[in-house]
């Protein structure tokens, strides 16, 4: 499947069901997901990648595997998460590019920050504190930087424009309402100061778990222009500077000269290869026929790309020494398009005759998949099953028909189910389809290649079902259902944001408001539970299944971990090559 | 090639008042073409082909009826015949052979290999005849202006043709893919990821990089006919350039085109499965025999059985119309027959 959206997952419980996993899951599976070989300096690590990705943009980036490789190799933030395979210490953020992590007043409504001195940008000027303030800044400018988490946009103490329900400041760009903005976060010497309309208590988890409060030098910002740029301050820069990422082809890190260790910590980036080389466009397939032979090259590679189920059967012996099985922290997903399936009878039949079952075993099995119901991962502190989606897994048509039938449409009824195609997801495609034929739906199936994102964010998309994929942005149920389904940041002119439905109800928003304003931690579960139950009734989403990461890399790559802050892909802060 | 030896007095070239010689009274003359069929009839190899090629065109032709009558079924899933445990391969030998299941299922899916190949060769057939034809055609009707005209009608195909030739067609089809198909998609029934435009979009690009082949071919056959002394005489006599086109030159092409046809519909067929592989072409659930290939490369060592088997069709397919096609050209000419 395409890369998914963001992060992370709480609690002891990941590294209890990797430890289940790995004693399930056959041969070479490792409790928490790492490989023991003691780590060496220099060489190069091959990265390989399948589908492209779609931003290298700091506010634009929200897959979570392009924010781990690039929080360890080229962007710093003010806090970060360090290495671990201990879900307790991965999940708490380090100082980074400030000198601690922050002091918070008024009840969380304020965060100060004071910035270390002596860190440089790529081309050897220091990072500022009018970088920080810059870059948050370019988040708000919906309509050029898209695709990037918008939490800033309904916590930052702005006031809201009545006619567009966005934030008065409309970015550095067009600068209406920089006076606003300016109140809002505030640079007095080397101390920053974010000002919310919230109580926002984990904002440095945030930090440290997306780049949308990252520095951004002003000079560099070409607007739309910059979406593969890569400008850096970490251990690695683009070969050439202030260079590009080329969506098809990648890039070839090398060391960046303005770096300095001294900085920085090895808790958080080891920077022990000379050079990381990503290459794009090499299907799953390829890749581990690569990595199963480990010739040359290979014998140094990682990759983002799981095995496929073709392949399971290969993972023996040697080669299942070079393998990690580990649950991910992600849930797949369908939203049916409100705009149009706006009854809500389609909608329910819709649930009803989706075969869960099917679309597992078509990508793989008990291997690849473990069941879900509900689009927060169990993993995650307040989870509870909906009970919407309790009914059976392998769906049941004869009842959805019925429903097709009392809702009067007309039958067959045509919908386009769109996804991010490879061999495996077709075949589970055709899984979907064939129940949902047979239930009363003539399903055109709409796989997408290289673009997924920025085609199924069109609002003038055609999609009437669409898969999605997402974990916790830091570790807290309010990263899941609200970013997801709370109309007010997402639905702009431009994009649908992470809101892919277009799902809009003033219900669910309000709780959303109960959470965020919540003091304390019970409270904000209990509302969010809420929440995903009116989601549930609306079937804003349907749950298909919590996907499990089976990988394997190179046998001269040392120090590989999988870990909870590299959303259990691989973590290039530890990783080195033998040379 | 074997040749028999009492067709030997065949060696003439047909020309326009058919008969080799001989009273029809006494010794009964054959016309070329009856001694052309003899000769191919005599060829065991050539006969086991052709007897190929028809059952697989008959195949092709009655698939559509057969899933729509319930006898082949090829999108039903039965996940319950695969492991989900091994990824989804399917549970017994040579994956999952069965009396229900005669080659088996797909892994992962559980879909009857045999429907699926069968209908398969369906798509695939469509696809490699109609691009024949457009390339055959188009070449054809190029070549004869071209060989008859001579001159600068001719100079100016005889560039195209080379630049047609000198395109890297793989390549261009790949690269102007996604804009190629939504145009098509544009103007046929059938949205972007249908089978329609996209088995439209390869017809028309093998059918269009096909022709010059064809062109040049059709064209070196006018060139040798329009020297002959019965289009002199023709020519004497006053006939139109019509009448010579249509009478005279024309029914001495279809030996030429027959052969080219039966020669360039295996090439098409591999085509499609290469193009299949590389992404270009109809996409699955919809079978055709390229992209179930394109399917079963991965299971090559986890279920070879499934690998096997479209590869091996595939195989049968091509070679069985190059043997015909071969036979046909050794029947006609015996002297390129060795």
């Amino acid at each position: 499947m395409v890369n998914y959206r963001k992060r992370l997952l709480a609690g002891t419980v990941a590294v209890a069901m990797a430890g289940a996993l790995a004693a399930c899951g056959g041969s070479g599976s490792n409790p928490g997901g790492s490989s023991t070989q003691s780590a060496t300096a220099g060489g190069t690590l091959q990265y390989y990648i399948y589908a492209p990705f779609e931003h290298t943009d700091p506010q634009r980036s929200y897959l979570g595997v392009e924010m781990t490789n690039f929080s360890r190799t080229v962007y710093r933030s003010l806090v970060a998460f360090p290495i671990s395979t201990d879900p307790k210490v991965s999940n708490t953020p380090v100082p980074d590019l400030a000198t601690d992590t922050g002091t918070s007043s008024e009840g969380g409504k304020v965060w100060k920050f004071t910035l270390k001195d002596g860190v440089k940008w790529e081309d050897g000027k220091p990072v500022t504190c009018e970088d920080f303030k810059y870059g948050a800044s370019r988040v708000f400018a919906t309509d050029v930087i898209t695709g990037g988490p918008n939490y800033l946009l309904s916590y930052l103490d702005i006031p809201t424009d009545a006619k567009t329900g966005l934030p008065a400041y409309d970015g550095p760009y067009k600068g209406d309402g920089q006076a606003l903005f300016d109140k809002a976060i505030t640079c007095d010497g080397n101390t920053i100061t974010y000002n919310f309309k919230k109580p926002w208590p984990d904002f440095p988890l945030a930090v440290a778990g997306l780049h949308m409060m990252d520095p951004y030098r002003q000079d560099k910002d070409q607007g739309a222009k910059s979406n593969y740029q890569i400008f850096s301050n970490g251990p690695y820069m683009i070969k050439g500077g202030g260079a590009m990422w080329n969506k098809n082809k990648g890039a070839l890190f090398v060391r960046n000269p303005n770096y300095d260790a001294k900085t920085d910590s090895t808790d958080i980036r080891k920077a022990l290869p000379d050079e990381i080389n990503f290459t794009v466009g090499q299907t799953p397939e390829t890749i581990y026929d690569r990595l199963i032979a480990d010739n040359g090259d290979d014998q140094y590679a990682v990759t983002s790309s799981r095995v496929p189920p073709a392949y399971y059967t290969q993972i023996q012996g040697a080669v299942a020494d070079r393998s990690v099985l580990v649950k991910s922290p992600y849930v797949d997903y369908l939203v049916p398009n409100f705009r149009n399936m706006p009854d809500p009878k389609v909608r329910e039949a819709l649930k009803v005759a989706t075969n869960a079952t099917a679309w597992i075993n078509a990508g793989g099995g008990e291997k690849a998949y473990g069941p879900a119901e509900s689009i927060v991962n169990p993993a995650v502190v307040g989870y509870q099953a909906n009970p919407a989606f309790s009914g059976p897994q392998e769906g049941d048509p004869a009842a959805a028909k019925k429903l097709l039938e009392e809702a009067g449409v007309k039958m067959p009824y045509p919908i386009t189910f769109t996804y991010p195609t490879s061999d495996t997801a077709d075949k589970q495609a055709a899984a979907l389809k064939e129940t949902w034929d047979s239930a009363g739906f003539d399903v055109t199936l709409d796989g997408l290649g290289d673009t997924y994102y920025d085609v199924i964010q069109k609002p003038t998309k055609d999609s009437d079902v669409i898969w999605g994929g997402w974990g916790a942005d830091w570790p807290s149920a309010i990263t899941v259902t609200p970013p997801l389904f709370d109309s007010r940041p997402n639905l702009t002119a431009d994009s649908d944001g992470q809101d892919y439905g277009a799902y809009k109800s003033d219900k669910f928003n309000a709780l959303v408001d109960q959470a965020q304003a919540a003091t304390n931690l019970d409270d904000q579960t209990k509302a969010l539970q809420e929440a995903d139950k009116v989601l549930g009734e609306d079937t804003a989403y349907i749950p298909l299944e919590v996907a499990n990461f089976y990988w394997l890399h190179g046998s001269k790559v040392t120090g590989y971990m999988n870990t909870p802050s590299s959303s259990s892909y691989v973590d290039l802060g530890p990783i080195g090559v033998e040379n | 090639m074997t040749v028999q030896a009492s067709n030997l007095q065949s060696e003439q070239m047909p020309d326009s008042t058919g008969g080799s010689g001989g009273d029809a009274a006494k010794v009964a003359g054959q016309s070329p073409t009856k001694l052309a069929i003899g000769r191919f009839r005599h060829d065991k190899l050539s006969m086991i082909s052709f007897v190929v090629v028809v059952v697989y065109m008959l195949a092709a032709l009655a698939a559509p009826f057969l899933v729509k009558f319930g006898v082949l079924d090829p999108t039903t899933f039965h996940q319950n015949l695969t492991d989900p445990s091994t990824g989804g391969i399917p549970y017994g030998k040579l994956g999952g052979v069965s009396w229900h299941h005669p080659l088996g299922v797909e892994p992962a899916t559980g879909r009857d290999v045999l429907s699926r190949l069968w209908y398969g060769v369906t798509f695939s057939l469509a696809i490699a005849l109609s691009a024949t034809m457009i390339s055959i055609v188009v070449g054809a009707v190029l070549g004869i202006i071209s060989g008859f005209s001579g001159g600068w009608i001719d100079s100016i195909i005889g560039r195209f043709i080379d630049l047609t030739l000198s395109f890297p067609v793989t390549l261009m089809l790949l690269a102007l893919s996604a804009i190629g198909i939504q145009m098509v998609a544009n103007v046929l029934p059938g949205t972007f990821s249908d089978p329609l435009p996209n088995g439209a979009y390869v017809v028309l690009v093998l059918g269009i990089f096909g022709w010059p082949g064809i062109a040049r071919i059709i064209r070196g056959q006018v060139l040798t006919v329009r020297e002959r002394e019965f289009v002199d005489a023709a020519v004497l006599f006053g006939a139109s350039k019509y009448r010579i086109y249509f009478k005279e030159i024309l029914p001495n092409l279809w030996a030429p085109l027959l052969v080219t046809f039966t020669l360039t519909m295996p090439a098409y067929i591999s085509a499609e499965a290469a193009l299949s592989y590389l992404g270009v072409g109809i996409h699955p659930p919809t079978p055709t025999l390229g992209n179930i290939l394109k399917g079963s490369i991965n299971y090559s060592q986890a279920d070879f059985f499934f690998f096997f088997t479209p590869a091996f069709l595939i195989m049968i397919i091509v070679v069985s119309f190059n043997l015909l096609g071969d036979g046909i050209r050794d029947a006609l000419d015996p002297k390129t027959a060795r």
